[in-house]
C-alpha cells in the first residue's frame, strides 16, 4: 500500500497551473504547485480524460494526444463510481462509489488504487478544498458530506443536517463551502476550519398557492442542485426545479440579493468562462435561460432539447447536453441558437469536460461505450470506442467544465 | 482492452484485499497495511472501538439489504462495432484487411441497482409501449351586454360552453409518432346569436363543429428525417399547430379566449381536414413550413380543394432586446372555386424577462377587394403576477371587411395558476361593430374560464 506519506516523496517536475475549484466552474486566485511524474504510466495529469465507468466500476485514463485508454483502476464489483476529480495539484483522482457507499483514492502518476473510504450513502458529487487538503464527499442518501483529510485520508467530521446534498462548491479563499441541498430549498454554508454547518441560506418562498397542488410539492422534490460561483468568487447562482428560480446569493455575507425567473424546472447554472453569463437548463419546458451577471437580469431564454444535463463553453459557443442524442449550439456573442449537433440516435449522451484550451469537448457517450470528442470550431466529431462500460463522465484537470449530472 | 487488463487485475486484487480487511477487523487492518504506526491503546478502548465499528457495519449491512437489489450482474445487448477480417474472425480493433460491421452483442454489467430505480425503470419501460392518453376539459362562461347601439338578439344572455379533448399519442417507430385528438362539446357561445359578425368572443366556437357530439378533430403520423432537421406531418390536422403560431397569443385554453387574439382571421381555416406538413427547423433560428390541407369537408378530392401554406420564421435577439419570434406566411386557397391569397406577419418579442408584446397583420383576397386584419397586445408572466405561474395580458384587435363593415373587439384576462392541472382565469371583452354607413353597435362580455388537463 503506498501511503499518503510516500506519495509526498514521489519526486517530480514541479510545475504550476491555474487551479480548478472544484465541483463548479469558478476558478481560484492562487496557483498551487501540480506533481507531474517522469517514467511513470501517467506522467502528466494535464494530458489525460479521466472517465467515470459506472458499469465497469473503474475510473480510465486517457491520453489526449493519441486518444488512446493509457490506464484503468478497478474499483470492485457494484462499486458504479458516480463521478471522478482529480486534486488540485493532480496527485490523486477521486471518485465515489454510489452502490458501495465508499470513496476511492487513486495515485494519478501509477494508476493504483491508494485506500477506500467507507462514506454515507450513495455517495455521488464531490469536490476538493483549493488547497487540496480536504476532500467533500456528498452522500445524497445519507444527508450528509464525508470530510476526508487527504494527508491522513481518512474521514475526520461528517457534516449531517443536510438534505439530499448533491453538488458542493468552495470559495476561492477555501474559506467556506456552499452545499447544493436537491431535497430542500436552501443552500448550506459549510466553515471549511471547522466542516461544520454554518447556516442555511433560504432562497425563496414556496407560493402559498402550492397548498392546492400537494401531490407537485410533497410527492418529490426538485430542490437546489448546484450553487455556482462566479469567477471573483463573489456571488453564487443557485437554480431551484421547484420554483422556478435562480437565487443569487451574495457570499460576503451569505444572503440571497436577488431571484431570477428562469423557465421551468431548471436543473443547475453553468458559468461561463468569461463569467459574463449563467446558463440555466430547464427541463421542465425544455429551454435554456442566459442570465447576465453584469446586471443579474436574465438575457434569453431558447428552446433546447429534452432532460437536459450539462452546458460546456468552447470556441465562443455554449454546447447544451440533450441525452436523446444532440448537443443544442448557442452563440455566447449574441446569444442566439446557432444550430444542433446530432451525436447518434439510439445513444445516450451524459455529461463533458472541456479542454484547458477551450478547443475540444470530451462527452461521455453511455449505451455507446465511448467517448465523443467535440471539435467546438468545426464542429466535427469523433468517437473514441470501447473506453470501458457506461461511461458517466469526464474530467481534464484545470477545465472550467468539470461537472456532473 | 487486452493490455490493460493485467492493471484492471491489480485493481480488483487491491480493492478486494481491502474489501476483506475492513470486514474482519474494520479501519485498524488498512492502518497495518498502510504502515501508519499504531497507537497504544487499552484493552477497553479497543473493545470499544471494535463494538463501534461492529456497529456501524451491521448499520451499514442494514442500509444495504433495505435499498439495494442484491441480484445477479445485470446483461444488456449492446450494439458494438467490429472489423471482419477476410477469413471472418472477428476483431475488437482494426487490423489489416478486415472490415469495420455493426453487430450486436450480451455485456454483463455489475451495477446494484436500488429497488426504486428498478421499479422506476420497469414502469417507464412499460409507458413507453402503451398509448399514451391526455385528458384537457375547459367550461367557458360568459355574459353579454349591450351598451351601445340597436338592440341585439344576444343582450343580456349568459352562455356555458363545454368541451373534453382526449389526446392519444403513441410511438410508432424510430422518431415517428402517431397522435389523435377526439372532442365532445355541449352547451352555446355568444356568437352562435351574433348572426353575421365576423367576430368571434369564444376562441372554442372555431374549433368545435357539431354540438353533443363526438369529433375526430386531429389524427396524423408525424416523422422526423436528416438527423431530425425535417418533420413531416400527414393525416387530418390543425394547420394552426404549425403556423401563425405565437408565444403570447395562440391558445384559446390559457390565454385569450377572443379568437382573433389567438389566431389570424386572414388565414381563412375554419376547419381541419387531410393534409400534410412539412417543417424544416435546423435549430439556428430560422424555421420553414409549408403546409396543404383539404379546405373543404364536402370535397370528394384531395385536388378539388386545396389549401396551401407557406411560413418563414426567424428567432432573433435584436438591438440588446430579449429573445422574439418573427414569422411571415402566405397561403392560397381554392375553395370557392377560384385561387385567392392572403398574406401575414406574426411578431411576438419579450421585452423584459416578464413582459411580452405580440402584433398580428393579415390581408386576405375577398374576390373583389381586401379584408384586413391588425392585432396586438402584450402579455405579463412572471412578473406582476399574484402566484408565480399566473399570467395576465390585453389584446386588441382589428377587423376591416371588403364590404366597409369594421370591427374592434378588446381582451383583458388573467390566468390563476390554481395547479398544475388546474387553472381559472377571469375575462373581460368589450366589443364594437359598426356596418359601413349603419349605427354601431358595442357590448361588453364578462367570462370566467376553468382549464383542466391531465
Amino acid at each position: 500500500m503506498v501511503t499518503a506519506k510516500t506519495m509526498r516523496a514521489i519526486g517530480g517536475l514541479v510545475m504550476v497551473a491555474a487551479l480548478h475549484i472544484v465541483g463548479s466552474a469558478a476558478h481560484a486566485q492562487m496557483k498551487m504547485p501540480m506533481h507531474t511524474t517522469p517514467g511513470a504510466i501517467i506522467p502528466d495529469p494535464t494530458q489525460v480524460v479521466i472517465i467515470v465507468n459506472r458499469d465497469s466500476n473503474e475510473i480510465a485514463f486517457m491520453d489526449i494526444k493519441s486518444r488512446k485508454v493509457i490506464a484503468k483502476t478497478f474499483l470492485g464489483n457494484n462499486v458504479n463510481p458516480h463521478m471522478a476529480m482529480m486534486s488540485p495539484d493532480g496527485r490523486y483522482v477521486v471518485t465515489g462509489g454510489t452502490r458501495a457507499n465508499k470513496a476511492y483514492i487513486i495515485e494519478t502518476a501509477t494508476a493504483k488504487l491508494l485506500k477506500s473510504i467507507p462514506v454515507g450513502m450513495a455517495p455521488e458529487h464531490l469536490a476538493f478544498s483549493p488547497d487540496g487538503r480536504y476532500y467533500y464527499q456528498g452522500n445524497p442518501d445519507g444527508d450528509s458530506v464525508s470530510v476526508i483529510d487527504m494527508v491522513s485520508m481518512t474521514v475526520i467530521k461528517t457534516i449531517t443536517g443536510l438534505a439530499e446534498p448533491l453538488n458542493i462548491t468552495f470559495t476561492p479563499d477555501g474559506s467556506k463551502a456552499y452545499i447544493g441541498n436537491y431535497g430542500a430549498h436552501w443552500v448550506g454554508v459549510v466553515d471549511v476550519k471547522r466542516h461544520e454547518l454554518l447556516k442555511k441560506i433560504h432562497i425563496a418562498e414556496v407560493p402559498g398557492i402550492t397548498k392546492l397542488d400537494p401531490d407537485k410539492y410533497l410527492g418529490e422534490i426538485n430542490g437546489i442542485s448546484n450553487a455556482s460561483i462566479s469567477n471573483d468568487g463573489r456571488y453564487l447562482y443557485a437554480a431551484d426545479g421547484d420554483l422556478g428560480i435562480v437565487g443569487v446569493i451574495d457570499t460576503r455575507d451569505d444572503k440571497v440579493i436577488k431571484v431570477i425567473r428562469v423557465g421551468a424546472k431548471p436543473w443547475r447554472a453553468y458559468m461561463s468562462h468569461d463569467g459574463k453569463y449563467a446558463v440555466t437548463v430547464n427541463n421542465g419546458d425544455e429551454t435554456v435561460s442566459f442570465i447576465d451577471t453584469q446586471t443579474n437580469t436574465l438575457a434569453a431564454t431558447w428552446p433546447a432539447g429534452p432532460e437536459m444535463t450539462g452546458v460546456n463553453f468552447a470556441a465562443g459557443k455554449a454546447f447544451v447536453i440533450s441525452p436523446s442524442g444532440f448537443l443544442y449550439v448557442y452563440t455566447m456573442k449574441s446569444l442566439r441558437p446557432a444550430g444542433r449537433i446530432k451525436v447518434g440516435t439510439n445513444i445516450q449522451i451524459e455529461t463533458a469536460t472541456t479542454d484547458t484550451a477551450e478547443e475540444k469537448l470530451y462527452l461521455a457517450n453511455s449505451t455507446d461505450h465511448s467517448v465523443v470528442i467535440v471539435d467546438a470550431k468545426t464542429e466535427k466529431l469523433e468517437s473514441v470506442a470501447n473506453v470501458g462500460l457506461y461511461p458517466w463522465g469526464t474530467h481534464v484537470m484545470d477545465s472550467k467544465d468539470n461537472y456532473c449530472h | 482492452m487486452d493490455t490493460l487488463s493485467p492493471r484492471s487485475r491489480i485493481g480488483l486484487a487491491v480493492s478486494t484485499a481491502l474489501g476483506l480487511a475492513t470486514l474482519l477487523t474494520g479501519p485498524t487492518a488498512i492502518a497495518q497495511n498502510t504502515g501508519q504506526p499504531r497507537p497504544a491503546t487499552s484493552p477497553e478502548t479497543e473493545r470499544r472501538q471494535m463494538q463501534e465499528r461492529i456497529d456501524s457495519l451491521e448499520q451499514r449491512i442494514a442500509e444495504l439489504e433495505s435499498s439495494t437489489v442484491m441480484s445477479e450482474p445485470e446483461t444488456r445487448v449492446r450494439k458494438k462495432e467490429v472489423w471482419v477480417d477476410e477469413n471472418g474472425v472477428e476483431h475488437d480493433e482494426p487490423v489489416p484487411g478486415a472490415k469495420k460491421k455493426i453487430t450486436y452483442q450480451r455485456e454483463t454489467a455489475y451495477r446494484r441497482q436500488a429497488i426504486s430505480e428498478k421499479i422506476e425503470e420497469a414502469l417507464k419501460g412499460a409507458d413507453e409501449s402503451k398509448v399514451q392518453i391526455g385528458v384537457d376539459g375547459n367550461i367557458v362562461m360568459q355574459y353579454l351586454s349591450q351598451t351601445k347601439g340597436e338592440k341585439i338578439e344576444a343582450d343580456g344572455h349568459a352562455y356555458e360552453l363545454a368541451s373534453a379533448d382526449l389526446f392519444f399519442t403513441a410511438k410508432l417507430a424510430q422518431n415517428t409518432v402517431f397522435f389523435a385528438d377526439v372532442v365532445g362539446f355541449s352547451g352555446s357561445t355568444p356568437d352562435e346569436e351574433l348572426v353575421g359578425s365576423p367576430l368571434a368572443l369564444n376562441g372554442y366556437g372555431a374549433r368545435l363543429e357539431d354540438p353533443d357530439e363526438v369529433n375526430l378533430r386531429e389524427a396524423w403520423i408525424q416523422t422526423e428525417l436528416f438527423d431530425q432537421r425535417l418533420t413531416l406531418v400527414g393525416g387530418r390536422l390543425d394547420l394552426t399547430n404549425y403556423f401563425d403560431t405565437n408565444r403570447v397569443a395562440n391558445d384559446e385554453t390559457t390565454q385569450f379566449i377572443v379568437g382573433h387574439s389567438i389566431g389570424n382571421p386572414a388565414l381563412g381555416l375554419s376547419s381541419n381536414g387531410a393534409g400534410l406538413t412539412a417543417i424544416y427547423d435546423p435549430k439556428g433560428g430560422l424555421t420553414f413550413t409549408v403546409g396543404v390541407q383539404q379546405s373543404s369537408e364536402d370535397a370528394k378530392n384531395l385536388s378539388e380543394s386545396i389549401y396551401s401554406l407557406a411560413e418563414v420564421g426567424y428567432r432573433a435577439r435584436f438591438f440588446g432586446l430579449q429573445e422574439g419570434n418573427y414569422r411571415v406566411w402566405y397561403r392560397r386557397d381554392d375553395s370557392t372555386g377560384v385561387n385567392q391569397d392572403a398574406f401575414g406577419a406574426n411578431i411576438d418579442q419579450k421585452l423584459t424577462p416578464s413582459f411580452s408584446i405580440f402584433a398580428r397583420f393579415g390581408r386576405a383576397d375577398s374576390g373583389e377587394d381586401y379584408d384586413r386584419f391588425y392585432s396586438a397586445g402584450f402579455q405579463f408572466q412572471k412578473g406582476w403576477v399574484i402566484n408565480p405561474e399566473d399570467a395576465w395580458g390585453l389584446g386588441v384587435a382589428k377587423i376591416e371587411l371588403a364590404d366597409g363593415s369594421k370591427e374592434i373587439l378588446t381582451e383583458v384576462y388573467y390566468n390563476l395558476h390554481l395547479a398544475d392541472r388546474l387553472r381559472l382565469s377571469a375575462h373581460l371583452q368589450y366589443a364594437e361593430e359598426s356596418a359601413e354607413g349603419g349605427e354601431k353597435i358595442a357590448y361588453i362580455v364578462p367570462g370566467l374560464r376553468f382549464q383542466a388537463s391531465f
